[in-house]
């Protein structure tokens, strides 16, 4: 197996009391892009935080391209390029004095600059506004310059944190887009969300994390094996007057069910054979008083994993 | 090198905030102008309303004559009565003593014999030359510079009378032979006439000061002292502003974002502290220019003075800015240290009252803010009309100031951002 451009083992994060990463291994293989799933606050910053040597890791280690995060940080810091969660940018300067600062900070100068500045522009699709001053910008073209700084200096690595938090769904769609157009072009990409659709779009591989725990690693076929023998069901609901865990409880002594819950007027079921329980469930939910606004059966996803998982949505 | 680099993105992006502009440029102009408007000529010494009041001035008269009477009349004139208190001493040590314990901001010496040396009792006694003393506190800037005024138009004053009447005298003997032995005792004459009752020198100088005294002085111009207070005010609040935006990078990620690039952290704080001094520095520059061109105000002849004083208060006032941000937990929390440190020592450093007017603990207390010892070498330069050499010691406590606070801060910065 060729060697991997990163790899963490058993990191490690306290603050005080809190462990907000305890102990993540994982490995990223040149080319690919690999996605950490998780709920807000599962420890997904904070890891990508000590792999950019932002965060000196309690315990355990970090390589990227050959590096140490703890003993070789300027070294990993030329081969990433981060783009924070936040729109990590100055408002007042303009969209390419913001790239020229970036650069210099990433050691560019000259007609190297200029050539990259351009080129990254180009990437974001904003070489028309580039003289215009990033306050004057929507968010979704803010994040697209954020975007574009962490690629100024042909990162071998591209660390994403939640780089679509907060933008309309076409912005999303055009960062999605680079991503995997960057992503063809040899660019390796560590990116992070906790929007499941995004990591089934994006990744070849997945690590869902949670409570600061990688609990599963692989690509989406291989995490959604671990519930194949389950079909999963989601049934709309006007609650009204509807004792929510009471239902879920019923529902959960319906004999081929194996785990019911309520998340944001739905009902998540997961079952030995949809059909073989649907009438009951129906049935059930009835009694119970209440109205089913519509039913939709899933092929197993990344959301049925993390339940299964963790037995909690990955939305909570 | 990167240092610089964020150095003066930080200036860059400071200048073109407008808002920022006119807390950095616009204030200090605008409220020196209200201010000195308001106070009229400090030239005026004394109105109600002059910031300068109560100087303590002991006079030591030992002369017998006419002209000890005269200075001490004047002094202690209507005109005067706000701008001076006049206290009389016999012991010219004790009185300076009184200007050592910060009792007294000047002593004024008449020595004995000081009329009978210059009013010659009869024509064929030549005057010689005689000279009051004036003894003034070091530490004050502004108070000296009164007194020097008034005692010199006293002087001139008097000067002029003598000399006329000397003249007229030495005409007159020289025409006896002429006009006969009825002029013979015209010296004695004119010099009956130098009695205070009979010229009144003393009013018509006195009236006459205000003019002369402004013109001479054309540094008692108020915006002289609101405009180097108000600008050393106002480096106060953008020093700490500027400390503070370290914290809102903090907070805005664009400091994590600078600590995932190949720059060290001491690298990029010293470029945050290097942004805050190019601004400050920028500021006072466009300060200087804008008010010789609007307020016609001088500030002094020593251009080497001046870029010392504003280097090192700038300096001073910047380090002081990160060290106290650095207490600071967030953003606000800076904000907020750094409005209350700011007006405290405005008010307490001389950038709305001179210092001249704080008493003894007060003014002690005062040695302890930036303000004070930037004003106090601004003043010099500007009101007192000193050089280089007379601002050393404000130059060395501001510079001491800047290189320990700066240092601090650094160490203090470091550790908080390295995790």
């Amino acid at each position: 197996m060729v060697n991997p451009i990163l790899a963490a083992h058993d990191l490690h994060k306290s603050y005080d009391d809190v462990e907000a990463v305890r102990g993540i291994s994982f490995d990223i293989q040149h080319g690919e892009i690999f996605s950490l799933l998780g709920p807000n606050g599962a420890g997904k910053t904070t890891t990508i935080s000590m792999l950019s040597c932002l965060l000196a890791p309690s315990k355990g280690e970090a390589e990227v391209d050959g590096h140490s995060v703890t003993n070789d940080a300027d070294d990993v810091k030329q081969s990433i390029g981060v783009v924070p969660q936040e729109i990590a940018l100055y408002p007042t300067l303009s969209a390419r004095e913001n790239l020229a600062f970036w650069g210099k900070m990433y050691g560019l100068r000259g007609e190297r600059s200029k050539e990259r500045i351009e080129n990254v522009l180009d990437v974001a699709g904003l070489s028309d506004r580039a003289d215009a001053k990033v306050e004057t910008f929507s968010g979704g073209m803010k994040r697209r310059i954020n975007i574009a700084v962490g690629l100024l200096h042909e990162p071998t690595v591209l660390f994403m944190d939640e780089p679509t938090v907060g933008i309309d769904p076409q912005s999303r769609r055009r960062i999605l887009d680079t991503v995997m157009e960057l992503n063809k072009q040899g660019l390796t990409v560590l990116y992070t969300t906790h929007y499941m659709e995004e990591a089934e779009e994006l990744s070849d591989r997945i690590g869902i994390i949670d409570h600061g725990k990688l609990i599963a690693v692989g690509t989406q076929n291989e995490l959604t094996k671990t519930v194949g023998q389950f079909d999963s069901m989601r049934i709309g609901l006007d609650q009204d007057g509807l004792d929510g865990e009471k239902l879920v409880a019923a529902l959960e002594t319906i004999k081929g069910v194996h785990r019911a819950m309520l998340e944001n007027g739905e009902i998540l079921i997961q079952a030995e054979e949809a059909n073989a329980v649907l009438s009951r469930i129906v049935t059930t939910i009835d009694n119970a008083g209440g109205h089913i606004r519509g039913l939709k059966i899933e092929e197993p996803n990344l959301e049925a994993v993390f339940l299964h998982l963790t037995g909690r949505a990955l939305r909570d | 090198m990167k240092a610089l680099q964020i150095a003066w993105k930080d200036t860059l992006t400071r200048y073109r905030d407008w808002k920022a502009l006119i807390g950095l440029l616009g204030a200090p102009l605008i409220i020196s102008a209200l201010i000195g408007l308001a106070f009229g000529n400090i030239g005026g010494l004394g109105g109600s309303d002059s910031p300068i009041t109560d100087i303590e001035v002991i006079v030591v008269n030992l002369d017998d004559g006419v002209l000890g009477e005269n200075y001490i009349e004047v002094l202690t004139s209507d005109d005067l009565d706000d701008l001076l208190n006049v206290r009389q001493m016999d012991d010219l040590e004790a009185a300076r003593m009184e200007i050592e314990a910060g009792d007294a901001r000047a002593v004024l010496y008449i020595p004995a014999g000081f009329s009978d040396r210059l009013i010659p009792s009869g024509v064929d006694d030549e005057a010689v030359s005689a000279s009051v003393e004036l003894y003034t506190d070091p530490a004050a800037n502004i108070s000296p510079f009164i007194m020097q005024s008034i005692v010199e138009q006293i002087t001139a004053g008097a000067n002029t009378i003598l000399l006329a009447g000397r003249v007229s005298a030495e005409q007159a003997v020289g025409q006896a032979e002429i006009l006969g032995p009825a002029l013979a005792n015209l010296g004695e004459t004119i010099n009956s006439e130098l009695q205070p009752e009979n010229f009144d020198f003393q009013t018509e100088k006195l009236s006459l000061e205000r003019t002369e005294v402004g013109e001479a002085v054309e540094g008692i111009n108020p915006f002289a002292f609101f405009i180097p207070g108000m600008a050393v005010f106002f480096l106060m609040f953008s020093m700490f502003d500027g400390s503070r935006s370290i914290l809102l990078e903090e907070s805005r990620g664009t400091l994590p974002r600078l600590m995932t690039t190949p720059t060290s952290t001491s690298q990029i704080i010293l470029g945050k502290m290097g942004g805050t001094f190019l601004t400050g520095l920028l500021q006072f520059t466009v300060l200087v220019i804008a008010s010789t061109i609007i307020f016609g105000i001088s500030w002094g002849s020593s251009i080497p003075g001046l870029i010392t004083v504003v280097v090192l208060t700038v300096f001073a006032a910047s380090g002081l800015g990160a060290l106290l941000t650095t207490f600071a937990k967030d953003a606000s929390q800076a904000g907020a240290i750094g409005s209350a440190v700011s007006l405290t020592f405005g008010a307490l450093g001389g950038s709305f009252f001179p210092s001249e007017n704080f008493s003894g603990a007060l003014n002690t207390i005062s040695r302890f803010t930036v303000n004070r010892w930037a004003m106090d070498g601004l003043t010099t330069l500007t009101l007192g009309g000193g050089g280089f050499s007379d601002i050393l010691d404000e130059a060395a406590v501001l510079g001491l100031i800047g290189l320990v606070t700066f240092a601090l801060a650094l160490f203090a910065f470091q550790r908080r951002f390295v995790k």
